[in-house]
């Protein structure tokens, strides 16, 4: 468990935010760049237990760069990014590879656009994956996975494989399995971009009550501003900078812009 | 807005014509990107080896058939053999390559089908641009064979080197062989085009585990009698000639068998293994192998047909063996040379299965790129994605290997005796040869995982 302790302190002070609540994951003054161009130029961003984050921007401005840099997917040129944990402060910063990679099985949750599911496998088993790999035996992991399969709503779909099911089903499967270690923290990237608004509308329901509604954080990228609406806080990102924060009824940041 | 600017740009000459500019599309979109370079680079390399092994492989026959000693009757039979052996690997490591190259009308469907082309235009596409890379490999494969001559020409048949020179084809027979090849990546490109099949909502449809029908069973049960009783017949025959005619239909019939049962028993054995698999490598691998146990064994099978061999092989070197003191001296020479000729001919079987491996390993990790970054960003350690891979080939392959070498000990026993197949210079030859086999096929796997870090690293620019 050596992610988990000890804690560091980092320079990576959340900045205020209307949660009120303390953060879960910080990022502080990031910078990313590839090649000749910026990605990130110095972002700031605090986000608190129970919290849903939608990351919105042009195509380039940095959005799926700051996914990446806060979940340990990316490390990011300079700044800090901090996870709280629940036994402290873990600078995420300054892990390494296999470090993070093992913060992203255990801690993290991830759903991606096109689900991302192992073909090969059922429903369950994909499911089950992340508890297999941390170690849980199968019959255990299966039966977790079971319970979010049914509490998803795909009750009676565990051994069909992802190519029996529908893209929005897909799409629960991939939010069971980035729910089923307990994560407190999900990050999704546009988790409704290849779905009908119908279907969309169902699989943000699913994917809020599955974190947000567990009282975990979750951090989406989207391009879709129904998506973005249903969210607790809106950052808008241009050229690698936050052009704002916006919470529900309520606009701040440096320069704010009202959605 | 007015009419005119409505009105359709006039046609390009080509369409004028009703025909597309296929030749020159495929041009545009075949040249090298990163993305593609690896995909025409792996069928290239595969098409280089397989021709370079078939010069050598014909090469070898050709020289024997210009023999004129005593035996040379003896010596052709046995190199026509060879080669019949070596032609269901070799068809293999061929298709491999073809596939790999007609994979590309997937993506190409895509944007081709909304700039308004037809299938009909893709396909043709696809099939000019296999062709293409299949006779670029083949001619690179012809430099690969004369380099390879004088390697091979160290061989030494009737007692001494067998020469650089005797393996030349000739210019005729390298020409046909370009041919071949090339012909061999078109009718592929043109059967694989038609075996993808893509759902309207681009969903892979499930290929249902082949089950085992009944016809098979008494099939194969039908022929290995059949084998069993012309093999035990032998005995009383002392002609050499019907000896290897009759020798030669056994291992024909072994082969058939092992094809018809082959994937069927892949398909059990990895239910098996699902059923106990406790981790996640195991599980995966398990599943990719029941996802289709045909293509396993298409990827495997040739290292049966060669586990098949060494045995019958290893068994038929004890038993001339046993009678060394026996014979005279050019007996004994002909003895030496069956020898090296199957080894050589077990050698070239595995060159090919390890670079049929390779190349769909390699395919393998590219086609499935998107979820291989997808996995490592989920958390899942590199060496649980490596194992499941690896796992998912070499399971199948001891299996294989091991099965293979049982109907083959079962077809030798009457010809031989069961003592003799325990005989210690037939053990050493056949264990030689399949712990050959595996760890040249492991290496394979092992080899590809520089791709498999390169589509990690660099997933944008995969």
């Amino acid at each position: 468990m050596n992610f988990f302790t000890p804690p560091q302190p980092t320079n990576a002070m959340p900045p205020a935010n209307s949660a009120q609540r303390p953060p879960i994951l910080t990022g502080s003054s990031l910078v990313k760049t590839y090649g000749s161009s910026t990605a990130l130029a110095g972002v700031d961003i605090a986000i608190a237990a129970g919290e849903s984050v939608a990351i919105m921007g042009a195509s380039g401005s940095g959005k799926t760069t700051l996914l990446h840099t806060l979940a340990g997917i990316t490390p990011s040129d300079s700044g800090h990014v901090g996870f709280y944990s629940a036994s402290g402060l873990v600078d995420v910063t300054a892990m390494n590879e296999s470090e993070r990679s093992r913060l992203r099985r255990e801690a993290f949750g991830f759903v991606f656009q096109q689900g991302l599911l192992i073909p090969e496998l059922t429903a369950l088993e994909n499911t089950a994956l992340p508890l297999m790999l941390a170690g849980y035996p199968r019959r255990e992991a299966e039966g977790r996975a079971q319970h979010w399969l049914v509490a998803l709503g795909l009750g009676g779909m565990e051994t069909r494989r992802i190519g029996e099911l529908s893209g929005g089903q897909a799409q629960r499967v991939a939010i069971a399995r980035a729910q089923v270690t307990g994560a407190t923290v999900v990050f999704a990237d546009e988790p409704t971009g290849a779905l009908d608004s119908a279907t969309s509308e169902d699989v943000m329901s699913a994917l809020l009550g599955s974190t947000v509604g567990q009282g975990h954080a979750l951090v989406v990228v989207t391009h879709d501003e129904t998506v973005a609406a249903r969210c607790s806080r809106v950052v808008r990102l241009r050229d690698g900078r936050v052009l704002s924060h916006t919470a529900v009824g309520t606009t701040f940041g440096s320069n704010a812009v009202t959605a | 807005m007015t009419a005119t600017t409505l009105a359709p740009p006039p046609p390009a000459s080509a369409s004028r014509s009703g025909r597309a500019p296929i030749g020159r599309l495929t041009w545009l979109l075949s040249r090298p990107t990163a993305q593609t370079k690896a995909v025409l680079a792996l069928p290239a390399i595969a098409f280089a080896v397989t021709t370079a092994l078939l010069l050598i492989v014909l090469g070898g026959v050709m020289m024997f058939w210009r023999w004129t000693i005593a035996d040379a009757d003896l010596y052709q039979m046995l190199s026509v053999i060879a080669l019949v052996l070596l032609i269901v690997p070799l068809i293999a490591l061929g298709g491999a390559a073809a596939r790999l190259s007609a994979r590309r009308r997937d993506d190409r469907l895509a944007t081709l089908r909304l700039i308004g082309a037809t299938p009909g235009v893709v396909t043709r596409m696809t099939v000019l641009e296999s062709t293409a890379v299949a006779t670029l490999g083949a001619l690179a494969g012809v430099v690969l064979y004369l380099i390879a001559m004088p390697i091979v020409g160290l061989l030494p048949f009737q007692g001494e080197p067998i020469g650089a020179g005797a393996l030349w084809v000739g210019p005729g027979a390298i020409l046909l062989v370009i041919l071949a090849v090339a012909a061999l990546a078109a009718v592929s490109a043109a059967i694989g085009l038609r075996q993808v099949t893509i759902s309207p909502l681009g969903v892979r449809t499930r290929q249902s585990a082949p089950r085992l029908h009944w016809s098979r069973v008494v099939v194969s049960v039908v022929a290995i009698l059949a084998a069993y009783v012309m093999l035990g017949s032998l005995g009383s025959s002392g002609d050499w000639m019907l000896t290897i005619i009759v020798l030669g239909t056994g291992l024909g019939i072994g082969v058939g068998i092992l094809n018809l049962i082959g994937p069927w028993a892949i398909g059990m054995a990895a239910r098996l293994a699902l059923r106990r698999a406790k981790t996640a490598s195991r599980l995966i691998a398990a599943r990719s192998i029941l996802e289709s146990p045909k293509a396993t064994w298409r990827q495997v099978s040739g290292v049966a047909m060669t586990s098949f061999i060494a045995v019958v092989a290893g068994t038929g070197v004890s038993f001339m063996d046993q009678f060394q003191g026996d014979y005279d001296a050019p007996t004994r020479m002909l003895m030496a040379d069956i020898r090296t000729g199957i080894l050589v001919t077990v050698l070239i079987s595995f060159l090919m299965v390890a670079c049929s491996v390779g190349v769909n390993q390699a395919a393998g990790i590219l086609d499935r790129r998107d979820l291989y970054v997808s996995l490592d960003r989920l958390g899942m350690p590199r060496s649980v994605i490596e194992q499941s891979r690896s796992r998912a080939i070499l399971g199948p392959l001891r299996f294989t290997t091991f099965g293979s070498a049982l109907v083959g000990g079962v077809l030798v026993f009457p010809l031989t005796s069961l003592a003799l197949i325990f005989a210690p210079v037939s053990l050493v030859v056949i264990v030689g040869c399949l712990v050959a086999g595996v760890l040249m096929v492991w290496g394979t796997i092992k080899a590809t995982a520089p791709v498999m870090t390169r589509v990690l690293s660099e997933p944008e620019r995969m």
